[in-house]
């Protein structure tokens, strides 16, 4: 198991490298200067004075292999450079931002599990009836509502026609739980909508697959009741595929949160991103990328973990 | 089937039509402009002029919902149009010529797809600026590694194809042979992830512009329009509300009309019917009244039939079977696969597949108690209770006949649990493991299935099944998936039991006769659904009285030989039997009067039976 760990994390890193020498190379290979562009907000051609000491301040007159050794090795002491706007350091700002967006997608993803795995099971068990028609047909729907209008209906309704909650914002744990709890279950909802009804998607055809399978009839065969063969037999064995699922999505959610922040005015880093990229902030964006990427990566590495857990067969071979 | 695809595309086709068209019509629609202010009634609700009210500029939302549709919808197209002519490219050249190449492709766009999308967007808008140029360029990049992956993939089955080999061979020219066979064959999918990349797309054309940062004001788009709305959602909810219905609309018509399509292109996707085990039909005439004899041995089958529903309506599959069982006796029924006779195993089970029925029959059985009870009519729950305590059966396979993510020791613990056992399960499965010849029975009840070898495995399902004594096991093909060497173990071992459990009755179904006569007493050769011929070990080796019987003798293995030497044709289909006697289009023997009459089932001497017009000469 150590050394499966091990091998995996490694992969792991050499991705996370992969991908950061990736991100540089995009900002900085990619036609167009960055000063220039930073300069040019207005539309107006910058002083070329300005843009030349801009690149002598941001280091981008220095050969390439110069500019990557230098922000190599800043990366590895954590460092990603302060931003074009406020010369604030980028790293502090992550620090601070990314549990507040991670605490969302998590919550998100517990509460889509929660929902979707159990209502998965029994569509798949009453596959063809009603309750797997109607509840197959609110997928579908869930699955074509795009995220900021769940979140700006959602408002609407239920903060500024009823008065139910409050249209969003933030407010540190430390300071207030109950709060900060009550403000983190809208967001986190509107993300169950769509992420819920994958979940659900794929665990009803999962389990449907798994039910076909030898194992489940020589469990009938030794007289299990259907309670047990459905949670030892069906249930466990159709959760792997909702585990990769699932893990891809919250992967990608960590960019997409994106828009659930902005419909909530909740301060993590997908805001500070779209903030960057107005700017042209380019050390920010270039940060804030490198982050959540590797988070990705970060992610799948944990799914082949949680793999191994699962399925005794991975951890062996 | 395919008619009904057909027109449950109808309704999702049609609205995107609809949508479409308006989109392309909008100039000519008579509509107001929709970028022409009027903020002396900003905010103005649904009038005679204006349908559905003015917005936060005065601006007509009709129009700009219509006009919003052209927006959204040609950046969609355009993106999705872009990336398929991208992405299929690099995926056709990738699968085509493969190596380098298809590092250079392939592989590549598969990186694009390890970042989020929506990010990948907005690093394109950093380096380029808002505008919708922008988005088509950035959402095209996002979906063509889709495109590329279908394509790949298609292209190397299409690739492997004979006739492309075939071309390849006579010289065609490579570029030939692109246009003309792979064209049409990687058409369908990547239709289907046209659709499915134009609704994505929408998503994100929306999403970027209602974060500012897409199509750029005073553009239409209903991205923007809910993000202006949202500004103003005090005073006028409802402008908010337009612009949503129509983008959820929209994406939910192109999903449905997506789904439809592979549905269509693809039937093999859809749900089968419900699980066979939480419904057990007992759709069955019923019984004879007071016909349960007193003492009909262990197990009695009569008139067994069952049915599937095939093109052709139902057919039967299994037809008249009858035959029975003494306490401690070993009945072998012997047949090519599709003779039906894991089915009638499984119908003594309980366990049929959803889609098979019984129509007729009784499966007359006696417990442990004394009770005779007819099988096929009995409720779920009581058939429950006898599954693995009076009646047990092991698998084909018992590779997947074991959860692969269960401990051995649980997994047999089941069989003891499942009947009430709760005290030192643990012991009991250990001396099971032991008694069915596990080495170190202590540490394979703690491993996996996959930690033992394939013969290990079936002395595992072997041992899950006679935990409780049963008083019938029933074998499907017990050592077929097994090694020479191994079955002759397995055979060995079921052998010892039977010795070992002296009431227990046991039915092997096999298709190999040479395994047979070690284990059996008496031998019931089925074909085609039906019985064909049933005598005692001895009398049907040394005198087969049915072609059938003879020339599965006939194709035995000599010696050690593995490979049995088929007899010509085939099992005809259950939908596609023949009028006379099932046997004879490959029968030698056959006769003018075989194919007219259908031959019965006839007692040709005390014990044994033939279901031959021909019989006599064979002796
Ligand atoms: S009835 Fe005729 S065709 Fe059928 S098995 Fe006998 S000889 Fe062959």
């Amino acid at each position: 198991m150590l050394a499966f760990a091990a091998r995996r994390l490694l992969v792991s890193l050499g991705l996370v490298w992969v991908v950061a020498s990736l991100v540089f190379l995009v900002i900085h290979l990619i036609p167009g200067d960055p000063a220039e562009l930073l300069l040019s907000q207005g539309g107006i051609a910058p002083d070329p004075a300005a843009v030349e000491e801009l690149r002598e301040r941001l280091g981008l007159n220095l050969p390439l292999w110069t500019q990557y050794v230098t922000y190599m090795t800043g990366l590895l002491r954590g460092d990603f450079g302060l931003s074009l706007q406020d010369e604030h350091p980028i790293g502090e700002e992550i620090a601070l931002r990314l549990p507040r967006t991670l605490e969302l997608v998590g919550a998100a993803g517990v509460i889509s599990l929660i929902v979707g795995v159990p209502l998965g099971v029994a569509a798949a068990l009453r596959a063809g009836g009603t309750l797997d028609r109607v509840l197959s047909a609110c997928a579908g729907l869930a699955l074509s509502i795009p995220v900021f209008v769940v979140g700006t209906l959602a408002v609407l309704v239920l903060a500024q026609e009823l008065r139910l909650v409050s249209a969003g914002g933030y407010v540190p744990f430390a300071r207030d739980p109950g709060r900060h709890l009550a403000l983190l279950l809208m967001p986190a909802c509107t993300i169950v909508v769509g992420l819920g009804a994958v979940v659900f998607r794929v665990m009803r055809s999962s389990v449907l697959e798994v039910l076909e399978r030898d194992h489940v009839r020589a469990a009938q065969a030794r007289g299990a009741a259907p309670g047990a063969i459905i949670r030892r037999h069906v249930v466990r064995n159709a959760l792997t595929p909702v585990v990769t699922v699932v893990a891809l999505h919250l992967g990608s959610l960590l960019g997409g949160t994106v828009l659930v922040e902005f419909v909530f005015n909740w301060p993590g880093l997908s805001g500070y991103l779209v903030r960057s990229v107005e700017a042209r902030d380019y050390p920010e964006v270039m940060g804030i990328v490198l982050v959540i990427s590797s988070l990705f990566v970060l992610l799948n590495f944990l799914v082949d973990l949680l793999y191994a857990v699962i399925d005794p067969r991975v951890r062996h071979g | 089937m395919r008619r009904l695809s057909i027109r449950a595309l109808a309704a999702p086709g049609i609205l995107a039509a609809i949508i479409v068209l308006a989109a392309i019509a909008a100039p000519l629609l008579p509509l107001t402009d929709p970028v022409r202010q009027d903020v002396a009634n900003r905010l103005t609700g649904p009038s005679f002029t204006h349908w559905l009210g003015q917005d936060e500029y005065g601006r007509d939302v009709l129009s700009r919902i219509v006009w919003g549709a052209r927006v959204s919808l040609s950046v969609a197209f355009a993106a999705a149009a872009m990336a398929a002519a991208g992405g299929t490219l690099l995926g056709i050249l990738g699968g085509y010529f493969r190596g380098v190449v298809e590092l250079v492709t392939v592989r590549v766009a598969e990186v694009v797809l390890c970042f989020p999308p929506l990010l990948l967007a907005l690093l394109v808008v950093t380096l380029m600026g808002p505008g919708a140029g922008t988005l088509v360029f950035s959402l095209a990049i996002l979906f063509a590694p889709g495109f590329a992956r279908v394509a790949y993939a298609e292209t190397l089955s299409a690739r492997s194809l004979d006739y492309v080999t075939a071309q390849e061979a006579l010289g065609a020219r490579t570029r030939r042979i692109l246009a003309r066979t792979l064209l049409p064959n990687i058409a369908p999918p990547l239709l289907v992830q046209f659709s499915l990349t134009v609704a994505s797309a929408m998503v994100l054309e929306s999403g970027l512009s209602f974060l500012g940062l897409g199509v750029v004001p005073p553009s239409p788009s209903w991205g923007l329009m809910i993000r202006g709305a949202r500004a103003s959602m005090e005073q006028a909810p409802l402008l908010l509300f337009w612009p949503c219905l129509a983008l959820t609309g929209t994406v939910l018509v192109l999903n449905l009309l997506c789904d439809r399509l592979r549905d269509l292109l693809d039937p093999r996707g859809k749900a089968a019917g419900r699980p066979g085990f939480l419904r057990r039909l007992v759709a069955l005439p019923a019984a004879p009244v007071g016909a349960l004899p007193a003492a009909p041995g262990l197990l009695t089958v009569e008139g067994l039939t069952l049915e599937i529903p095939s093109r052709a309506g139902q057919v039967q599959v299994v037809r008249d079977v009858g035959f029975s069982l003494a306490p401690g006796e070993t009945l072998a029924i012997v047949g090519e696969s599709g003779s039906g006779k894991t089915l009638t195993g499984l119908a003594v089970m309980g366990l049929l597949p959803s889609a098979v029925k019984p129509v007729a029959g009784r499966i007359l059985f006696t417990g442990r108690d004394g009770q005779v009870r007819d099988l096929l009519r009995m409720p779920e729950t009581d058939m429950r209770a006898l599954r693995g305590r009076d009646l047990a059966m092991i698998f084909q396979d018992p590779s997947s006949s074991l959860n692969p993510l269960l401990r051995i020791g649980a997994q047999v613990g089941e069989s003891l649990r499942a009947h009430g056992v709760t005290q030192g399960v643990k012991a009991r499965v250990v001396a099971l493991l032991r008694q069915v010849g596990l080495p170190d029975p202590e540490r394979a009840a703690d491993a996996y299935p996959h930690e033992v070898s394939g013969g290990q495995r079936q002395r595992v399902m072997i041992a899950a099944a006679i935990a409780n004594h049963p008083r019938l096991l029933l074998a499907d093909e017990p050592t077929t998936a097994l090694d020479v060497t191994v079955q002759a173990q397995i055979l060995g071992l079921l052998a010892e039991l039977r010795r070992a459990e002296g009431a227990m009755g046991m039915v092997f179904v096999t298709h190999n006769l040479a395994v047979v006569s070690d284990i059996a007493d008496r031998v019931l050769v089925m074909y085609a659904g039906e019985v064909v011929e049933e005598a005692p070990v001895t009398d049907i080796f040394a005198a087969p009285r049915h072609p059938y019987t003879a020339a599965l003798i006939a194709s035995m293995p000599e010696g050690e030989a593995e490979r049995l030497s088929a007899i010509p044709g085939a099992v005809p289909q259950p939908w596609a039997m023949p009028t006379g006697c099932r046997f004879a289009p490959r029968c030698v023997m056959a006769a003018e009067a075989c194919r007219t009459a259908a031959p019965a089932l006839v007692e040709i001497a005390s014990g044994r039976h033939s279901r031959c017009l021909r019989w006599e000469e064979m002796a």
